[in-house]
């Protein structure tokens, strides 16, 4: 908003404040309403789980407990029938290797069908813009009797291997290597660069942000998602912490706090996470967005 | 689409040049080897092999399966139930994707342009979107209890509101799971609309100030024209997603009362993974998917003409 450098008309200057004033109130008040319906149900969360047990059904809601405690928590930890850290430990491990391999492969052939010549490579990539029209629901028992072939059900691979096949990062990478001028390239490869390290070392680091966002959104997909790990993951013990909560949630028709306090250990971290990263987060929503279309 | 990236031109002239580019070029498949195989392994292959599934009477147990041809599919069509399940699915997905378009649109209308604290709202409205399923589950259940939940709490003990049991009657329950979802995914549409908004140049909303359009017609005239391509974008999406909702009916209603708020993939997952009938619930994918194709096919069809402007 262009309101300094008003030398000529100071009352210009004051104008347009007040303009601006005006227009964040009037905005606020329109958003007000709907702030509050967002954050209410995660204020709920985090009160009862640190709600006591016995104060969990007191009306009104207790918004700030009394007493706070920390009892839920510790139930939670002391149930080994329960063993949640292990399940947010394994969140991490699923989550983290899932998303080596995705950006990995994601930006190896984004590479390739952006920056390199080969013979069918638009029919390819048309099968895979055509393969996102196939809901995921089919490929479900397929997927399901494959892994139990290949005796890989209850393992991380039958979630990995499947997530390998994602084919969005691959237009979202593309459209990122595009934009690499070619004289870059063509400077490594006077210097005799291979195509693999011309495509590791010279065009790798120009994405860094799209790889940011890649990054981001795939480990976001694997530590949230719930329906496949619910799936193919049966021992409780190599649960991921989605399944987990389902566990806990099923149990919990008694002890209400106890599913609470699960939601708030599962949510808390990836909402500081989110905190820390909402900038690069945001921006590469807007980016991936519009590499959609 | 461009197709060629290299500076170096094709030799078209003499076959052996040309057969020395092509093999030149052999090494690029690896870079797209990797990802191919596991493509070709987890989503091409399952594709056809569904629908082959789908013809078997396909037991997991059993050591040779029974072909029964299109039997599934003649049980599917006379089944009421599936029917059921299918037109309330439908009905959840076009109440979430409504809902979330105009609200994302018309919020994103608002937080184009910054003003004190238009980041904080937007880091705000994305962030149910960052929770798990199963914590959006463990929330909901509690939020919309008839007895203890808070929407009760509001409505009937702040506001004097009959008691109304949200996840008990089969009325409420589809809307209320569909209010749920809004909750939890409006921030995508959102962030995206955004980004689609910035695109469009301010020297149009500047003309039409000058002509003396009110902000209605500007939105009319020019936001909803030139979105477009960002709302086909979105819809699409939206449409495919929500279509194949499972998590939130499977926590937060179990699919009841009744069968009031089971959905397809809810039911695709239970024939299959409860009562392990894997032919019929490849049935029951391969028709869901069928519809979607379909769908979407129409919906790139009606939206790409009024694209073009």
């Amino acid at each position: 908003m262009d309101t300094t450098a008003a030398p000529v008309g100071k009352s210009q200057f004051v104008r347009g404040v007040q303009k601006n004033i005006y227009r964040s109130v009037f905005l606020w008040l329109l958003f007000l309403p709907l702030a509050i319906v967002v954050i209410i149900p995660l204020l709920y969360e985090t009160s009862m789980a640190f709600t006591l047990e016995a104060n969990q059904l007191n009306f009104p809601i207790e918004w700030i407990p009394h007493p706070i405690s920390i009892s839920n928590f510790s139930h939670i930890f002391a149930d080994t029938t329960l063993p949640i850290i292990r399940w947010f430990g394994n969140s991490l491990l699923v989550a983290i290797v899932g998303t080596v391999i995705v950006v990995f492969l994601s930006t190896l052939s984004g590479y390739a069908f952006a920056r390199l010549e080969f013979p069918g490579r638009s029919a390819l990539f048309s099968i895979l813009l055509f393969s996102l029209m196939i809901p995921a629901a089919v490929t479900l028992i397929p997927s399901f009797l494959l892994l139990r072939d290949f005796k890989l059900l209850d393992t991380y691979a039958a979630i990995w291997l499947p997530a390998a096949a994602t084919v969005t990062g691959i237009f979202l990478m593309r459209q990122h290597f595009y934009s690499i001028p070619n004289e870059l390239e063509d400077a490594a490869r006077v210097d005799g660069a291979g195509r693999f390290r011309i495509y590791w070392q010279v065009c790798l680091p120009l994405v860094r942000g799209a790889m940011v966002a890649l990054s981001i959104f795939t480990f976001l997909g694997l530590w949230n998602d719930l329906f496949w790990p619910l799936i193919v993951l049966s021992n409780r013990e190599t649960l991921t912490l989605p399944v987990g909560l389902l566990v806990i949630q099923q149990g919990s028709y008694i002890q209400r706090g106890l599913a609470f306090s699960g939601a708030f250990i599962a949510s808390a971290p990836a909402l500081l996470f989110y905190a820390i990263f909402q900038n690069k987060i945001i921006a590469g929503i807007t980016t991936t967005g519009m590499a959609g279309q | 689409m461009t197709t060629t990236t290299l500076p170096r031109p094709a030799s078209k002239d003499s076959s052996p040049s040309k057969w020395k580019d092509i093999r030149k070029q052999l090494p690029n498949y690896l870079f797209i080897l990797p990802h191919f195989f596991f493509f070709t392994v987890f989503l091409i292959y399952p594709i056809f092999r569904g629908m082959q599934i789908s013809l078997f009477d396909w037991k997991i147990m059993l050591k040779e399966q029974h072909f029964i041809g299109l039997a599934n599919f003649e049980a599917l069509l006379k089944d009421k139930v599936f029917w059921q399940i299918m037109r309330q699915t439908g009905v959840f997905m076009v109440y979430t994707v409504v809902v979330n378009v105009i609200l994302s649109l018309l919020v994103a209308t608002g937080l184009k342009h910054p003003f004190f604290g238009s980041n904080f709202l937007r880091v705000l409205f994305y962030a149910p979107a960052i929770l798990s399923v199963s914590v959006l589950g463990i929330v909901g259940i509690r939020v919309w209890d008839t007895q203890l939940g808070i929407i009760n709490y509001f409505f009937t003990t702040l506001l004097g509101g009959p008691r109304i049991a949200w996840l008990g009657t089969p009325s409420n329950v589809i809307p209320v799971l569909a209010v749920t979802t809004v909750w939890w995914t409006f921030g995508f549409p959102m962030l995206v609309f955004i980004a689609g908004l910035q695109n469009i140049p301010d020297h149009l909303y500047e003309a039409a100030k000058i002509d003396g359009a009110n902000p209605v017609q500007t939105f009319r005239f020019i936001t909803i024209p030139l979105i477009m391509p960002t709302m086909l974008f979105v819809v699409v999406t939206q449409f495919i997603a929500h279509m194949q909702v499972f998590a939130q009916p499977y926590i937060i209603s179990g699919g009841g009362p009744g069968n009031a708020s089971r959905t397809a993939v809810m039911l695709l997952y239970e024939t299959a993974w409860k009562f392990f009938r894997f032919g019929y619930a490849s049935a029951i994918a391969v028709v869901l998917a069928a519809v979607m194709i379909v769908v979407t096919v129409i919906l790139f069809g009606v939206m790409r003409r009024r694209t073009q402007y």
